[in-house]
This record gives structure tokens, C-alpha cells and sequence, in this order.
């Protein structure tokens, strides 16, 4: 089978689980055999496909660096004229340099992912007379709690158009009907963690600035931004502290939200126990897990959330929100509701406390982890992918 | 070939959601400040008792009223733990009557357990157990004649319960029909325990059990729909001196739906059973007293009635458990030695197996089965809320 898709991120770009997700898909796809072009922005840097049967090509000359602001945030704030003007380049470009490798070889199917790169599938599926599958990382539902209809409008054609839609979980899929697609052509797929990568990382205090000493460390890997919850984080983490005073909550990543973070983390007279990380790349971001003692993710809107799957492939018990999609998976995971800081707080409490829990769960979470690998996520996808092809021929003959 | 029917009646003492955060002053101007009630969610267990009580206890027990009336020859047998009966006291007096009322018929059996569901034989300190199968016998004899047979929490048995259930004047116990136990025998007879003088073995027919049990409602069963007449040639047709059929009372109502015709197929048991000449219902303790033990059965490990392993590891089958648990034996003793009723009474509640059984974390269907019990999100939550729970009880001991 051979696949035409239009993708935004991709290893060293990486942003977000959807480069994650498209890194280890194309990967774990093109090990079963199928050939994949991957049409995406120009990085300015050379990127060795990870495998063959990718090619990586490269389309629109716009610069990189405001698509990466963007996704780094995904805030309303960001979206700027020059990003949709950017969007608008990329999407020509992508649509006539697909048609051009098209008349090289025909594909069989297009696979758009989120909205970023939903526009040209919709283009080609006509001309090129081929099913297009459309994948919802997220939504703008997820991404900020005052959508903007552009992106809306962009997202229900996209939506609309697919004749399969793939959504990382059945929270995804939810919205993705909000969106008004029919509910009969979404088919839910979650995503997986190349767990051997995580567990055999090394531990670094340096990692966290060595700033441990013979503390407990809780960890939050995210965005600073309101869907992640950390302001949450760090409300659940002043009541941790009030009795467990020797813990050390690691705050790493980046966002709209550092600035108030800080001064929160001040005015409530924790910030000698709360460490900011900024932006950590992702080999660092493996060495972190390893010196957690609790992972927590306290998202308020999480369509998928790979950095539990992440975690606990690094044997650490993590905390999750219910509003993940990762909830409806991780068995080995303790779900909490983002909004019950007192909960959320005993949870952590425990797991720093008790042995024979935290014990558990990082023997049960890794265990589980190995489980939930890509192979059996490019597996699904490919069973799309055939089942978009089927119907697609049998709609075309009648 | 003799049937015996036995049902095990019980429900769980759930616990409050209880938080370290609140003040430690909060709960010791209340009431019951130090003796421990606000432990345990008495609204959730009422909620539950009221909703199974509906759906089961009290249907299934005028039915089998009406049965052992219209049926002279009919038999049937129970365990109540004493924790069950204590809630239907305060949440349902009616369902105790009716058990009362089965228990005049004079054809009903009430056997012994622990009065705490729990898992006191696994102390290494004996007494707790005893304590409890006393505490147990007394709480019966308010309506019933006390049994000379023993039924283990979760049908826990091995040559030394055995052993010491005998010592304690017990004529049989009941146990789980394993093949390991049993090799290319049938679990058909009674048998004699290794080790042990005299005390029977009563042992499950699980399949036959389970056929009722698990598989009634299972479409997915070739023998479905499990009907009395079919049910009962199949007794019929069995080698042996008699077959024991034991199982969770709210199989009928609350396991399967009153839609699943499960009522109608005990309805028609009774009758159906007395169309073939060789079948004859009785108690436990009639099987004791007229059927011969065949041969002996040797268990140095402990067998139970409880998943797939049927040991003791749904209990104790990971370190929370294990480590729970050994808190909690370990604070009997300082417990003991306050000689404050209330105290003992506290720490025998939390000593209900059903604590621990909602920490498994076995990956297997079993799961879905803890799940299925289990009024907690996951299992680490279930550990936590005990471990919040038994910390604070464990202060207060201290305390007083």
C-alpha cells in the first residue's frame, strides 16, 4: 500500500505527540510494508527518514519557527496572520507537490493529520480518485476553551470530508462529533510508547539541575498552558507539601502560563519546593522521568496524553486526569478528576509514602506499557486504511 | 445421589472515602469519635443492601419458603456471615425475618464461618479465628441451631484448617472440588482430610456450581438456556454419593437479572429433581451424618473457592495486600490489650477480606470479576483508602 501524507511535525521537529505520533506510526507502518511519502513543511535541517519505505519531502519554503511557536502553546494568542498565511503556503505547495509524485507512481490512500494538514487530503482525494483517512489528535475543543472558528471551520470540513476518521481515543471521538462527523466512520485508535527506549534511560539528577537532595520528586511534563492543568498542579502541590515538606515538585516545559506560574508558586510560599525546567528536549526529557518518583498529569482537556504512556514505560506511577484519553486505556494509572486538588493531593501523598504502592504500580505500569507499543497502533491503522480502500471501491462501482 | 445446596449470603462493610487532609480533630467530636464508625460509608452500604435485599434476599427467600412448603423432601443451606447480619439489622430487619422463617421449616441449615468474612485463620496467632467462629455461632443461635459444619471464608481450606476446625468440634468443612486435590477422583463423595481424624470434606462441584453460578445467563454457553429439567438429568446422571452445589447467594436477582428466568429455573427444581427416582435433597450436615467418606484428601497448601488460582491470592496476591494485611495483624495484639469493645470490634471490621480482595491487581478476566465487586476506580485507590483508613485507626489505638 502506498500512502500520500501530509504531515506538520516530524523528529528532530517535534513539538507534541503529534510528531511523536507520526515518528513511530510512519515507523512501525512501513516495517509491515508500506511505503510512505510524507509531504511536510521545509525545516531548514536535513531529516533522515528513520526507516525504509518513508520519504520525507519537503514542501513551501515558509520559515518553520512560527508553526513551532504555535504548536508549542496552541493558544488563541498565536495564532498570528503570519501562521494562517504560512498554513495557506503550505497547503498549495503540499497539494502540487503530491499531485506531481502522484504521476510518479499512484498512491492508494491519503492520510491528513489534525487540522494543520487537513486541507490538501480534502483537495487531491477528487483528482486523484483515491479515500482519504483523517486522523484527530486533537481538537480545537482540547486546545483552548475559546475556539476560533477559522480553525473550527478548517477542523468540520476536515471532519466532513474524510471518508474514514481515526480519533486517539473515544474522548477525541466524542468531539470530533462536535465537530458533526458522522458518528459511523470514526474509528477510535490509541496511541503507543517505544517502551524500551524509556526504561532503559539513564537517571539524572543534572537533568533536574541536581537539584533532588534526598528529596521526593513529582513531576509535570507539559505545556504551560490552561489544558494541561498546572495551575492545578501546583495547588494539589501546596497540599502536599503541608505534610510532606520534603518533596520537590519539577515543573518542565514551556507556555503562555510561566510568568504566573512563578508568581503563584511565590505568593503561595512554595517556590523553594518547585523547580521550572523550561523547555527540556526529549533525550532529557527521558533522564526526568527516571528521577520522578510520581508522574502527574492533571490535564483539564487531554484528547490522547502520550507523556503517561511515557512515564510508565519509565516505571513511574503516575497520576492522571479523567479527562485524558490515556484514562481509557492505563489500567495501571490512578485517575483523578483535574478539579479535586484535595484528591489529587492524596494521591501523590500516598504514592510518596507508601512503598508497596508505588512499587506496584511502577512494576504493573511498566508491564503495561510494553503492551501498548506502535506496532499495534500502525496495526489499527493499517486496518483503516484497508477499510477506507474497500469501501471507497465499492461506493466508486455503484 | 444426594444434591446439597449451599449459599454463601454476605456483603462487604465498604469503607468512607476517607482524607489525611481533614483536621485530625474533626472526627473526635462526633459520636462515635474514637470507635471508629465514620470508617466505613453506612449510607453507600445501606444503598446497597436496600437495592440487593430487593432484587434478591427477599424474592429468593419467600421463594424458597413457598418451595420447602409445597416440597417436603426439598433441602437447602446457607452460611450468613456475621457482618451481613449486622447490616441487615440496621438496614433491612425484614430480610433477617425471612431468613428466620426458613430457618423454622426445621429443613434449612446454617452453617459456621468467620463472623468477619475474614481472614483470621491466616494470623499466626489462632485465637482471632476462634474468637470470631464463637462471635459466629452466638450471632446464628439467635434463630438457628448452630451447625457441626465448618465453611471457611471464601471456602479456604488445607489439612490444617482442617485439623484445627476438628479440634474445635466441628463434623465436616466445606472446600473447592480441585483437581489437585482430588487427582482422577470425583468431588461426588465425602472425604476424609489428611492429617485429621474424622472431619468430612464437602467438596464443590464447580462445574455443576458454576453452571448456575457463571454460565446461566451466558448466551454464548452451547447450553444455553440452562432449564430445571435439563439441569436436573444431569444430576441424575452423575456417579457418586452426592454432588454439592455451592454458590453466591445473589446469583439470583442481582447477578442475573430476574429477566434471565433465573427464578423460574429454581422455581422448577424442586419439582424436576423429584421426577428421577435417585436424587435426594439434603444438608450439610445429613451428608455428614449418613454418607461414608470414600477415601482421604491431602491439601498442605491453602485452597479457596476465589479465581482462577483458587488460593489465596486475591487476597494476597501483591505487596499492598500483603503489606495491609500484616499491618493489620500486627496491631491485634496492642488492640487486644486496650479492652475497649469498641476497638476490637473497629479492627475485626477492617479485618473483612473484601478490603484487601479490591486491591488485587491481577491482569487476567479475574480482574474484571474485583472490578465487577469493587466500589473503587482502580486498585491503588482501594490500598489508599484503607491505608489512609488503618493509619488513623492505628493512632487512635495508640492514643487511647
Amino acid at each position: 500500500m502506498r500512502i500520500a501524507m501530509p504531515g506538520w511535525e516530524f523528529p528532530p521537529f517535534i513539538s507534541g505527540g503529534l510528531g511523536v505520533h507520526c515518528f513511530e506510526l510512519t515507523r512501525a507502518l512501513c516495517a509491515k510494508g508500506v511505503e510512505i511519502d510524507f509531504f511536510m513543511p521545509v525545516s531548514g535541517k536535513q531529516i533522515e527518514p528513520p526507516c525504509a519505505g518513508l520519504r520525507i519531502i519537503e514542501v513551501a519554503k515558509a520559515e518553520l519557527q512560527p508553526y513551532m511557536s504555535f504548536s508549542k502553546s496552541g493558544q488563541r494568542a498565536n495564532y498570528g496572520g503570519n501562521l494562517i498565511a504560512a498554513v495557506n503556503e503550505y497547503w498549495k505547495c503540499c497539494e502540487e507537490k503530491v499531485s506531481l509524485c502522484a504521476k510518479e507512481k499512484k498512491y492508494d490512500l491519503l492520510h491528513a493529520h489534525d487540522w494543520l494538514t487537513s486541507r490538501p487530503g480534502a483537495t487531491l482525494k477528487k483528482p486523484l480518485g483515491i479515500p482519504l483517512v483523517q486522523t484527530f489528535h486533537s481538537t480545537e475543543f482540547d486546545r483552548t476553551s475559546s475556539p476560533w472558528d477559522y480553525v473550527l471551520e478548517v477542523e468540520r470540513a476536515a471532519a466532513q470530508n474524510a471518508d474514514l476518521i481515526i480519533a486517539v481515543s473515544n474522548r477525541t471521538r466524542e468531539q470530533v462529533c462536535r465537530l458533526g462527523a458522522e458518528q459511523g466512520k470514526i474509528r477510535v485508535v490509541y496511541n503507543g510508547v517505544d517502551s524500551r527506549r524509556f526504561a532503559e534511560s539513564q537517571p539524572s539528577q543534572a537533568a533536574i539541575g541536581g537539584f533532588k537532595g534526598g528529596k521526593k520528586v513529582v513531576l509535570f511534563l507539559g505545556r504551560l498552558t490552561e489544558q494541561k492543568g498546572p495551575v492545578q498542579f501546583l495547588h494539589a502541590a501546596k497540599q502536599v507539601l503541608s505534610v510532606e515538606p520534603n518533596t520537590l515538585f519539577v515543573i518542565a516545559g514551556k507556555g503562555e502560563l510561566l510568568p504566573l506560574l512563578i508568581n503563584m508558586s511565590m505568593s503561595m510560599g512554595i517556590s523553594q519546593n518547585v523547580k521550572f525546567l523550561g523547555f527540556v528536549p526529549e533525550e532529557e526529557q527521558r533522564k526526568i522521568y527516571k528521577v520522578a518518583d510520581v508522574y502527574v498529569m492533571p490535564s483539564t482537556s487531554e484528547p490522547f496524553g502520550i507523556t503517561a504512556l511515557e512515564a510508565m514505560a519509565s516505571g513511574v506511577p503516575v497520576i492522571i486526569s479523567k479527562t485524558s484519553g490515556v484514562a481509557e486505556v492505563a489500567k495501571s494509572a490512578i485517575r483523578v478528576d483535574f478539579w479535586d486538588i484535595n484528591m489529587m493531593a492524596q494521591k501523590i501523598v500516598a504514592v510518596l509514602r507508601h512503598a508497596p504502592l508505588s512499587r506496584t504500580m511502577s512494576r504493573l505500569s511498566a508491564r503495561e506499557a510494553a503492551e501498548c507499543n506502535w506496532k499495534k497502533t500502525a496495526d489499527a491503522t493499517l486496518r483503516v486504511y484497508e477499510e477506507a480502500v474497500a469501501r471507497f471501491n465499492s461506493d466508486s462501482k455503484r | 445421589m444426594d444434591v446439597c445446596i449451599y449459599f454463601q449470603v454476605h456483603q462487604p462493610l465498604r469503607l468512607s472515602q476517607y482524607s489525611i487532609f481533614e483536621s485530625p480533630m474533626a472526627g473526635e467530636r462526633g459520636e462515635y469519635a474514637h470507635k471508629g464508625s465514620r470508617y466505613f460509608d453506612d449510607s453507600l452500604n445501606r444503598q446497597i443492601m436496600e437495592k440487593v435485599a430487593k432484587k434478591c434476599y427477599l424474592p429468593t427467600n419467600a421463594l424458597m419458603l413457598e418451595l420447602l412448603e409445597k416440597h417436603p423432601e426439598f433441602r437447602v443451606s446457607y452460611s450468613l456471615t456475621g457482618v451481613f447480619m449486622e447490616q441487615c439489622e440496621q438496614f433491612c430487619p425484614e430480610v433477617l425475618d425471612s431468613f428466620s422463617a426458613l430457618a423454622k421449616t426445621g429443613r434449612v441449615e446454617f452453617l459456621s464461618e468467620t463472623y468477619y468474612h475474614s481472614l483470621s485463620y491466616l494470623f499466626a496467632d489462632k485465637d482471632e479465628f476462634i474468637a470470631q467462629i464463637e462471635l459466629h455461632s452466638k450471632a446464628i443461635s439467635k434463630f438457628a441451631t448452630p451447625s457441626k459444619v465448618f465453611r471457611n471464608t471464601e471456602a479456604m481450606f488445607s489439612n490444617d484448617i482442617a485439623y484445627l476446625v476438628e479440634r474445635l468440634g466441628y463434623e465436616g468443612i466445606l472446600a473447592e472440588g480441585l483437581e489437585h486435590l482430588l487427582g482422577w477422583r470425583s468431588p461426588n463423595y465425602l472425604y476424609t482430610v489428611k492429617g485429621c481424624e474424622k472431619i468430612k470434606a464437602l467438596l464443590r462441584n464447580f462445574k455443576l456450581s458454576d453452571d448456575i453460578g457463571y454460565r446461566f445467563s451466558a448466551k454464548w454457553w452451547s447450553e444455553y438456556p440452562l432449564t430445571a429439567d435439563k439441569y436436573a438429568n444431569w444430576l441424575s446422571s452423575l456417579q457418586g454419593d452426592c454432588v454439592n452445589i455451592f454458590m453466591d447467594y445473589e446469583t439470583f436477582g442481582e447477578h442475573h437479572w430476574v429477566d434471565t428466568g433465573i427464578f423460574d429455573f429454581l422455581r422448577h427444581l424442586p419439582a424436576e429433581a423429584s421426577r428421577h427416582g435417585n436424587l435426594r435433597f439434603s444438608t450439610p450436615s445429613e451428608l455428614v451424618g449418613r454418607i461414608p467418606a470414600r477415601d482421604d484428601i491431602d491439601a498442605p497448601q491453602i485452597t479457596s473457592w476465589a479465581d482462577m488460582e483458587r488460593d489465596t491470592s486475591a487476597w494476597l496476591g501483591n505487596e499492598m495486600q500483603t503489606s495491609a494485611f500484616s499491618m493489620l495483624e500486627s496491631m491485634g495484639a496492642v488492640v487486644k490489650e486496650k479492652k475497649d469493645p469498641e476497638l476490637i470490634r473497629t479492627w475485626r471490621m477492617l479485618g473483612n477480606s473484601d478490603h484487601l480482595y479490591y486491591m488485587c491487581t491481577k491482569s487476567l478476566s479475574d480482574q474484571d470479576v474485583h472490578n465487577y465487586f469493587s466500589p473503587y476506580d482502580s486498585p491503588f485507590d482501594a490500598y489508599i483508602n484503607y491505608m489512609n483508613i488503618l493509619q488513623d485507626f492505628k493512632a487512635k489505638v495508640e492514643k487511647a
